[in-house]
């Protein structure tokens, strides 16, 4: 924790919001659900939807990376659904084991992709994957011939629906993801060039970080945390139905990763925040319906809660003096 | 050379255009017909009327994702109104609906700071719900035949869309340059600081901007509307990719302060004919998704080539 | 750090203590009843059904909205399980996707009946409008239509729905392979791009476009035979549009004249049968695993749209248009 000696009494309580906000916001919604609707307190229901967590938060990991290096990857939601419908395909000749990695090495390939789209062509991030979206999602239908993939393959399935000593092997799979992004922003070089990329590309090229190598390496590891995310995903589901899964995903993991208190310009972010936005997003979808909130409210309370939260951060990066976006 | 790469800046687009016009040709005799290729042109109207005031979001360095729902918004107030005040008051009542939604967006953006980005995602989601709340969920049927002429009536031949298209072309041409407001969406685009140094009002510029892409979705909305006689509260979802993927493939750049409002026009009927062409054909939709990413890789990856090039004349000190 | 990772999960796992396992049973029959959206009048019919049926048997009701999101589905129908519903109706989204979850809620012993769309998983039992029957329909109208005029290119057009609508698409399959029986050709087969009205009147465009003599042709989704129909009227031609659905919408159009036929489904009744089914299982112990209920769906033409709009409304309480 940084020190805040010397800082007003504002800065002070940003700089614990930026530590605690996320995490009390959670809370807060968490009792708030649970009073006004009984079955969102089940303890069945409540894990169930941290399971389900680890779909936008594992994504959100890759995506944060990517934002805190500068750039966008909005052909996330496409890359899902077609490393998802590919690897499930291979299930049945390859069996589960294979199937799973192939899933997660194709996607990080495909990520690989991006990254060199992005910096060998030197074309911008989000245009690059803005037409990777296309490519990818129409790649997704004519592979599957547009039939959704079902899946039966037990390891396959356990891996998103299973439990080790009574704990969801998702939400494990999670902790453990977050913890290697951890170590990797910050207890690596590796993440501190990925910082100094996002906070002034020249002059992390003028201090002899290999910008080119970092930016790929990041589209890469965007890849692989969105292909540990579709396995799960489509475990949940028990189908990779190429036109569905994933749609608006894309959307929904940088609202994750900017609500998580990472700034959409690059630099320094907030990996932990966006490990509780990914858990406020899901557990609010779910809460909101089961208090019988009319259908059309909820669009209006999903896109307030948003409006809301991020002021709130935006209002922190100001008492503290930090960049803007 | 170098003429030609500085030329290609404005009309490059035109040049895809061109080729794939003698592409579809060749490949489908129905598609040299008069009113195949008005119908084209007019289909790609609506994506270049909201390409338009996205090229200005762009420009100035914002982004506005809620259009598609602010089309759906207009579409119900329409149907709403028509009955109550007429057709001409309707469409205007429900393009001043639209344009304070786009004033709601300028001020969340400016003055709470959020991101472009994150407002107008989140707006998205709101209008959409406030669109269905109006329209108590319901496909709204228009009565007044009349109010069809809009979008699909045709004037001298020549569907209405496209004169609608053209008059907001000539507009926003004008607006972004030839007046000093133009001039000043473009500075906070390149430099947002520095036009504030500047003494630029960059908040009231920025909030300016985003009534007008509002003001664009509406009048698509108010065409669309009129074309099936229906308030949609739930028109064309995704229509927003459609308006960001005209304006980038228009060469308008992302980093703001140049916006190529030629490129938009064109960009608009070409993705038309992508869509309108490989239908004609018989090609699957699956196929019509991949051409148009290929399309825009491959037209930014030219792009790209063609600007480093000149910069790299520039830099050896030829004159460019 | 380490103490704020501790604080977070100490602050998670409170209220799993605090509140968990209480997911209380209530007195009498509860049904859960996800539902894919409210957006379209065809799914505020089902919900209608769905609610009237539970309050015509005295059961509790819980609706949950899926908002379109298959992911959101799961995790709803996971809650309603949590919740320990006595059974649970589906619209789902994606039908592919409810396998885990389903499988979940049998093993609470919780049965579980798809209305419409469709079911995978085992399910008790799925109440879904003969798609492909009502396609053919379509086809058949056109041809009767067009034995009464002079002249027949025999070449029809079909706007259909998108790829992932799995069940949906068995409509235009109907139709077209009927067409090949009937001895036409489907000159254009077109998916509508944007799932609206002016989508359909887009694509209708695009058909007319590709096949100048198109006959006839089918949209399988009500909304985009609306706007197709528009815009053969605007094009001033003579073409048989038929659509599918009996939307509210539709019915306006046949009365004006410019749609010609529809195909309607009875979305009321699927979620009041779906629910008597429920009553069967839970309280009269009927057997039912993986069943296939079709739901019948009728031809509605200028000559009987009426009487089946006035039927419904009677049934229904609301209006049909």
């Amino acid at each position: 924790m940084e020190r805040t000696r010397g800082m007003g009494i504002r800065a002070r309580i940003a700089r614990r919001w930026e530590n605690f906000g996320l995490p009390l916001l959670f809370f807060v919604l968490l009792v708030i659900f649970s009073t006004l609707s009984p079955p969102f307190r089940s303890a069945y229901s409540l894990i169930s939807n941290f399971r389900f967590s680890s779909f936008i938060g594992i994504g959100a990991i890759g995506m944060a990376f990517c934002i805190m290096n500068g750039d966008f990857d909005i052909s996330v939601g496409s890359m899902l659904s077609l490393v998802a419908a590919m690897g499930s395909s291979f299930l049945p000749k390859i069996g589960g084991v294979s199937a799973v990695l192939f899933t997660i090495l194709f996607s990080t390939f495909l990520g690989f992709v991006n990254g060199v789209f992005v910096t060998k062509l030197r074309i911008p991030a989000f245009i690059t994957t803005l037409g990777m979206m296309f490519i990818y999602r129409s790649l997704a239908y004519i592979y599957t011939n547009n039939t959704p993939v079902y899946i039966e393959n037990p390891f396959w399935l356990f891996l998103g629906n299973g439990s080790v000593l009574g704990v969801p092997f998702a939400i494990i799979l999670m902790l453990i993801c977050y913890v290697v992004a951890f170590l990797l922003l910050r207890r690596s070089p590796f993440g501190r060039y990925v910082i100094a990329v996002g906070t002034n590309r020249e002059t992390a090229m003028l201090s002899g970080i290999n910008v080119d190598r970092t930016k790929i390496t990041v589209f890469a590891l965007v890849g692989l945390f969105v292909g540990i995310a579709s396995v799960v995903i489509s475990a949940n589901l028990g189908s990779a139905n190429p036109g569905m899964l994933g749609q608006g995903y894309e959307f929904q993991v940088i609202t994750a990763v900017v609500l998580g208190g990472t700034a959409l310009g690059g630099g320094d972010g907030n990996l932990w925040g966006a490990f509780f936005a990914a858990m406020i997003l899901t557990y609010l979808k779910n809460g909101l319906g089961l208090m019988q909130v009319d259908s059309y409210w909820q669009f209006v309370a999903v896109g307030l809660v948003l409006i809301f939260a991020v002021a709130l951060n935006r209002l922190k990066f100001t008492l503290l003096g930090q960049r803007q976006a | 050379m170098i003429k030609f790469l500085k030329l290609y800046e404005k009309i490059g687009i035109f040049i895809f255009f061109v080729l794939g016009s003698i592409f579809l040709s060749i490949a489908s005799p129905n598609f040299l017909r008069g009113d195949t290729i008005l119908n084209i042109v007019a289909q790609g109207t609506y994506g270049a009327v909201v390409g338009f005031g996205m090229t200005l979001a762009i420009t100035s360095g914002g982004f506005d994702l809620s259009v598609d729902a602010v089309m759906a918004l207009t579409s119900v107030f329409i149907s709403i109104l028509i009955p109550l005040i007429g057709i001409p008051f309707a469409i205007l009542i429900s393009l001043i609906v639209a344009s304070f939604v786009g004033m709601v967006n300028g001020l969340i953006i400016t003055k709470l700071r959020v991101s472009p980005l994150i407002t107008t995602l989140a707006m998205m989601t709101i209008i959409r719900g406030v669109a269905l709340i109006v329209a108590g969920g319901k496909q709204i049927v228009i009565q007044q035949k009349l109010f069809m002429e809009v979008g699909t009536g045709k004037t001298l031949g020549v569907p209405n869309p496209i004169y609608i298209m053209i008059v907001l072309f000539a507009v926003f041409y004008f607006l972004l340059y030839h007046t000093a407001f133009g001039r000043h969406v473009s500075a906070v685009g390149s430099n947002e600081s520095a036009a504030k140094i500047s003494g630029l009002k960059v908040d009231l510029i920025k909030i300016f901007v985003f009534v007008i892409v509002s003001f664009t979705a509406g009048v698509a909305g108010t065409i669309r509307t009129s074309q099936t006689l229906i308030g949609i509260p739930t028109m064309s979802p995704g229509f927003v990719l459609v308006a960001i993927t005209v304006t980038i493939l228009g060469g308008t750049s992302l980093a703001g302060g140049r916006g190529n409002l030629w490129g938009t026009l064109f960009a608009g009927v070409f993705i038309s004919m992508i869509y309108y062409g490989l239908n004609l054909i018989g090609v699957q939709i699956f196929y019509q998704m991949l051409s148009v990413g290929i399309v825009l890789l491959f037209a930014l990856f030219i792009d790209g080539v063609r600007s480093r090039y000149l910069e790299t004349m520039r830099a050896k000190g030829i004159k460019v | 750090m380490k103490k704020i990772i501790v604080l977070c999960i100490v602050l998670m796992l409170i209220p799993l203590f605090l509140f968990a396992g209480t997911g209380e049973k209530k007195e009498g029959i509860t049904i859960g009843f996800s539902l894919w959206t409210m957006e379209f009048t065809f799914f505020q019919n089902l919900e209608k059904g769905v609610r009237d049926a539970c309050e015509k048997f005295g059961y509790e009701y819980v609706m949950i909205d899926q908002n379109s999101d298959p992911q959101k589905m799961a995790q709803d129908l996971n809650s309603l399980v949590g919740q320990k519903v006595d059974g649970i109706v589906v619209t789902p989204v994606d039908p592919g996707a409810i396998g885990p979850a389903v499988q979940n809620a049998r093993n609470a012993g919780i049965p579980v009946v798809c209305a419409d769309i469709g079911k995978s998983g085992p399910v008790n039992a799925l109440l879904i409008s003969n798609n492909y029957e009502g396609g053919q329909l379509a086809m058949e109208f056109i041809d009767k239509q067009m034995k009464k005029k002079s002249s027949n290119t025999k070449k029809v057009g079909v706007g259909r729905v998108q790829p992932q609508w799995t069940y949906a698409r068995q409509r235009g399959q109907g139709f077209m392979d009927k067409a090949k029986e009937l001895g036409y050709t489907v000159a254009s087969e077109i998916v509508v791009a944007v799932p609206s009205a002016e989508g359909g009147y887009d694509t209708m465009q695009q058909i007319m476009s590709a096949v100048p003599d198109v006959c006839g042709v089918f949209f399988a989704s009500g909304r985009e035979a609306v706007g197709a129909a528009n815009a053969v009227k605007a094009a001033g031609k003579d073409i048989i549009v038929v659509g599918y659905n009996g939307d509210p919408e539709e019915l306006h159009a046949i009365e004006d004249g410019i749609l010609h036929a529809t195909v309607a489904q009875q979305p009321w009744f699927i979620g009041y049968d779906s629910v008597r089914i429920m009553k069967e299982i839970l309280e009269q112990g009927k057997e039912y695993e993986d069943a296939v209920v079709p739901v019948k769906v009728e031809l509605l033409t200028p000559d009987n749209y009426k009487k089946w709009a006035d039927e419904a409304e009677k049934r229904r309480g609301t209006p049909a248009y």
